[in-house]
């Protein structure tokens, strides 16, 4: 059961997903009719212990994977309904993503590397917005170098400026920080903020880090394949209890703390 | 997108040189070949165009056999009254009478100089120098009988100066002295033609043995007169049988009897052995762009997440593909030129003379290789480029190795069915000696060969991995593993070299059972004590005359020669041997099935039993034969005889070839050794005859053995020019273990990290390296043994014969083996030297 304001309205929301992976007795559900929504211009955390389904449920809801039954939404659109030509435009132009790692194109410079998706779709990028970007993350001196000429926090920061460069619908972040230490991952995460209070983005983003997850607005919490808790205007502390809980238990509790 | 990928191309520029050079050898080699092709073209255009300058008219007897024969091959005389007859015609500046024939000019050691394709002539000297392509340079010109001139190159080749005396043999042995020495034009002769050049009264004596007689008449026009309308006025003059054609004209029908009888030949056989190159390059890149996609499969996967269409990479692969294309090929071409030059060399080193001069280069020749090379890349890299769009965007976030990919049952249905019709059409092909079924099946099997080889690549792992492991231990284990992981992998990384392997065998195999099935024929045929030949490829002749010599000798009871050339029979053209067939039985121990050789006289002939039947002729049937002079002679058949090589189709009397042929000459002589007699003490007593004459005695064996020794020739240039497809072969073995390597760099890592040493790594990429080439080698002989035995069976027609000459396929199965090791060097050395840390941190 899941509390969120509905007058909020909503960037994209899975409906029962389901995704199976594997055949027969060696099957792994990784997402058991998960039903959930995320609310436009908000940073939403995902979370939970490893296997609960967090990573597939954002590449399910970003297009990169297909669902076994049930559906998700990109601002109305159900993507099992697009073709792979109409999925691949979606991820172009309205969708931004910053990945855990290997996020770059290793042969082009950081420059080419941001404004990559529109040159996939054979458009320039707004200069007036890619200035903005580039200042944003702080690398206007750096826009000629390639990734292996960056350090870690830069390459990710080049990450950060290709999901926005589109002004996407939607930011999906899969453990962006996972290979920073703990300064650069606090830039990245204070750029991500600055997406939704400064440009009105709204990004989800998986993370297993509790201190990231305090700069969200919610955090939704899975297990098994769904979600079962969600912690509004969280901070570090109560994250963390909540995911010892998880620990302690062995198994998702609800919200009020009663064994499911 | 072009752009990203362009940028990714060079960026990554080191990836690519594999490729681009297999494709750069590739293309040379066909660029080689054919930029050879019209080398030799033109240098035969220019050096016949060049015999014809100075002639303006050339008078001679029309053809009477009417087939596609030379136009220098023998054709009736002309009476010298014509000579004066084309002499008195209005614009002749002057006419001259030539005679033209065969004849061989002998060295110190009593070799005949020349031959191995271009010509030895003799005749007489013509004495107006504008009409004469040959120039003295030293002498002068033959005035007395048996005074010749000879040209420069048959000079340095016999080692004879003006005032020297030498023997020609036109064939029987003549004395003469040189007086002078020529050259054509400003070589020492017309290519390595020999020219020998008497007075036109000796010549009429000693080559063509007709007085009175001339082989052509050379004509020199009137300034201001064109060649063309001095040969209409010309014809008019002409009596029935005799022609006019310009002097371009004659060099035209040079040109085009090369051509269609030399030089395409050769151009085939060139382009088909390029054609091989290409294909095994094209099977190398192809590999190479598919392991070089799997590389990138993270980085592609990338663009597929962050919004490039399937098209888009599809596209962007296509067009690497198409930027080495254009580059290597480009390249390539400029290197065949280089090729061509050493192609030239080695059919020079084997004896082939070919005419010299500078490479011709033909802007279509060059564009048709540059061409092929870009297609060629293209479209070995599409099955890349549909793989590459193929991904799907988690392969982007995932770490694990990429799927294997299955064998698909579309795949391996069509290969079945293709092997299937494969075979079927090879079988039919060959027994019922259909040239063309037999090679579709061919082409059918070799596909399917490629396409199912991936299926037998994990059985024949495993089952040569057991071995490995038994003897090599973990190191097999791991080697078998390593090649049975991704079979299609590792069955593309043997195609190339099951392709060389394929063809190496199939010629091996082809050769070494015409081999054995001439000298059976030849066993079976030849029944005689001893046999006095001629070497098979020199085109010498012995003199009649040797027939009367080795008969008065007193080891020899009795002896005869076996003669001929073309001729009409019922309306065909065809080769006739001339003999004295009463003797045949007590000789050659040939008897007729019907009738009787003693019967045939002077107007009988012999025909085979085959050609019998073909005709419905039987003892008493008469038939019609026309001689090269034109004269027809009415011959009833006497006898019948069964196949027999030394008879050929029709054997006619010598007397009556005789009459028809000025230069009558034999190819063998069969003898028959005196009672009390040793065969070698026959020998002993014929070898100087023999000498004299050029030729060898042989017996029954050593005739059987020497059959044979032409094909060992053409084997010996088909390795030549086969040694380069395996090269390919190998460089794009090595070329896809690197790029293997260089995938698992981190599965090396962890095996170093946990305890491997660089010795077992090296010696684990080894082992693999040679599963992989063991299997190619194998399948390789597999198809190009049996391949080997249809093209036999197929062009063989008596039946029987097929030998598979075991030790030698052996040897290049042994040579496979080593060859994987080789390949397998350097890729190994890098791989023992991977940085363990930085592999497993290895992105």
């Amino acid at each position: 059961m899941l509390t969120y304001d509905p007058n909020l309205p909503v960037a994209a929301s899975a409906e029962r997903a389901t995704k199976v992976y594997g055949v027969g007795p060696t099957a792994v559900r990784a997402l058991d009719e998960a039903t959930l929504a995320i609310p436009v211009g908000r940073l939403t955390a995902v979370m939970g212990p490893s296997g609960s389904g967090k990573s597939t449920l954002l590449q399910c809801m970003a297009g990169l994977d297909t669902l076994t039954d049930g559906s998700v939404r990109i601002g109305g659109d159900d993507l099992s309904q697009l073709s792979d030509n109409e999925l691949t435009v979606l991820r172009r132009d309205r969708i931004g993503f910053v990945f855990q790692a290997y996020n770059l194109v290793p042969t082009l410079t950081a420059e080419a590397n941001i404004v990559l998706p529109h040159t996939l779709a054979g458009r320039k990028a707004d200069p007036e917005w890619f200035d903005q970007v580039v200042t944003t993350v702080g690398l206007a001196d750096r826009l000629t170098h390639r990734p292996a000429e960056l350090s870690g926090g830069q390459q990710q920061r080049v990450a950060v400026a290709r999901a926005l460069i589109t002004r996407p619908e939607l930011v999906f972040a899969d453990e962006p920080t996972g290979n920073l230490d703990s300064h650069a991952g606090a830039e990245i995460l204070g750029f991500l903020r600055q997406a939704v209070d400064g440009f009105d983005q709204t990004v989800v983003m998986v993370t297993h880090d509790p201190v990231a997850a305090a700069y969200a607005d919610s955090v939704i919490f899975l297990a098994d394949g769904r979600p079962v808790d969600q912690i509004d205007q969280p901070t570090a502390q109560a994250v963390l209890d909540r995911m010892k809980a998880f620990g302690d238990a062995g198994h998702a509790l609800e919200a009020n703390g009663a064994p499911s | 997108m072009i752009r990203i990928s362009l940028i990714s191309s060079w960026v990554r520029r080191r990836r690519l040189v594999s490729t681009t050079i297999a494709v750069l050898l590739g293309v040379a080699f066909l660029s080689g070949t054919m930029v050879l092709g019209d080398t030799l073209s033109a240098n035969f255009d220019k050096l016949f165009a060049e015999v014809s300058a100075g002639t303006d008219v050339v008078v001679r007897s029309s053809d009477a056999l009417e087939i596609d024969r030379g136009p220098d091959d023998a054709r009736a005389m002309l009476d010298e009254s014509v000579v004066d007859k084309v002499a008195g015609v209005d614009g002749v500046a002057s006419a001259e009478g030539q005679v033209v024939g065969y004849g061989a000019l002998v060295d110190k050691d009593g070799d005949p100089v020349g031959g191995n394709g271009p010509p030895r002539l003799a005749g007489s000297w013509i004495t107006d120098p504008d009409l004469n392509p040959y120039k003295l340079v030293e002498g002068r010109a033959p005035r007395g009988d048996d005074e010749v001139v000879v040209n420069r190159g048959a000079a340095k080749l016999a080692k004879v100066d003006v005032g020297d005396t030498a023997t020609v043999q036109t064939p029987e042995p003549v004395k003469v002295k040189v007086v002078g020495i020529a050259t054509f034009g400003d070589a020492d002769g017309l290519g390595q033609t020999t020219w020998t050049a008497f007075t036109l009264k000796s010549a009429q004596e000693h080559v063509s043995h007709r007085a009175g007689e001339v082989s052509t008449v050379l004509v020199r026009a009137d300034d201001g007169v064109s060649s063309e309308a001095l040969r209409s006025r010309i014809a008019t003059q002409l009596p029935d049988g005799v022609e006019a054609i310009t002097g371009s004209q004659l060099a035209g029908e040079r040109s085009d009897e090369v051509a269609s009888t030399f030089l395409n030949m050769l151009r085939t056989f060139l382009v088909v052995f390029a054609g091989i190159a290409l294909v095994v390059a094209t099977l190398s890149i192809a590999n190479t762009f598919s392991i070089t996609v799997a590389q990138r499969t993270r980085e592609l996967a990338l663009l597929r997440a962050v919004g490039a269409s399937r098209r888009q990479l599809r596209r962007a692969v296509a067009i690497e593909a198409l930027g080495v294309g254009v580059v290597a090929s480009a390249v390539g071409v400029v290197g065949g030129i280089g090729v061509a030059g050493v192609l030239k060399g080695v059919f020079d080193a084997f004896g082939f003379s070919l005419p010299a001069g500078g490479l011709s280069l033909e802007p279509g020749s060059l564009a048709i290789a540059f061409v092929v090379g870009v297609v060629a890349t293209f479209l070995a890299a599409r099955s890349a480029a549909r793989r590459a769009a193929n991904l799907a965007p988690m392969a982007a976030l995932r770490d694990s190795a990429a799927e294997v990919p299955r064998i698909g049952a579309r795949r391996r249905f069509a290969g079945f069915g293709l092997g299937a019709a494969g075979v079927a059409a090879t079988v039919v092909g060959a027994v019922s000696n259909t040239v063309v079924l037999a090679a579709v099946g061919a082409l059918a099997l070799v596909a399917a060969t490629l396409l199912l080889a991936p299926m037998g690549m994990a059985p024949f792992a495993g089952g040569v991995g057991g071995l490995l492991q038994r003897l090599r231990g973990v190191n097999g284990m791991l080697a078998e593993e390593n090649a049975r992981r991704n079979p299609r992998r590792s069955a593309s990384t043997a195609t190339a070299l099951v392709v060389g392997v394929a063809v190496v065998a199939l010629f091996t195999v082809f050769a070494s059972s015409m081999k054995s099935a001439l000298a059976d024929q030849v066993g079976d045929d030849f029944a005689a004590d001893l046999a006095v030949t001629t070497p098979a490829f020199g085109g010498g002749r012995l003199s009649p005359e040797l027939t009367g010599q080795v008969r008065d000798l007193d080891e020899v009871a009795d002896a005869v020669g076996l003669g001929g050339g073309p001729a009409k029979v019922a309306g065909d053209t065809t080769e006739v041997v001339a003999t004295e067939p009463a003797k045949l039985p007590t000789i050659g121990h040939i008897d007729p099935i019907e009738g009787s050789f003693a019967d045939l006289g002077d107007d009988g002939i012999a025909v085979a039993e085959s050609k019998a039947e073909d005709h419905g002729w039987s003892i008493g049937s008469k038939v019609d034969v026309t001689y090269v002079d034109g004269q027809t002679e009415t011959a009833t058949v006497r006898a019948i005889y069964g196949k027999n090589s030394l008879l050929g189709g029709t054997v006619v009397p010598a007397a009556a070839w005789e009459a028809h042929n000025t230069q009558p000459t034999n190819t063998t002589v069969l003898v028959d050794v005196a009672d009390g007699v040793s065969v070698e003490q026959a020998k002993d007593a014929i070898d100087p005859l023999a000498d004299r004459n050029s030729g060898t005695v042989q017996d029954a064996d050593e005739m059987a053995s020497t059959a044979g020794q032409g094909l060992d020739l053409l084997l010996g240039i088909v390795y030549v020019l086969l040694a380069l497809a395996v090269i390919i072969a190998l460089l794009g073995i090595r070329n896809t273990l690197s790029l293997a390597v260089h995938e698992r760099q981190r599965e090396l890592g962890l095996l170093r990290a946990v305890g491997q040493t660089r010795r077992q790594v090296r010696s684990v990429l080894r082992l693999e390296s040679v599963i992989v080439a063991v299997f190619g080698t194998v399948v390789g002989l597999a198809l190009g043994a049996y391949l080997g035995w249809v093209l036999f069976a197929t062009v063989w027609t008596d039946g029987g014969g097929f030998t598979l000459p075991v030790a030698r396929l052996a040897v290049i199965a042994v040579m496979g083996a080593v060859a994987g090791v080789l390949a397998a060097r350097k890729p190994a050395k890098r791989a023992a030297r991977t940085p363990v840390l930085e592999a497993i941190a290895a992105q």
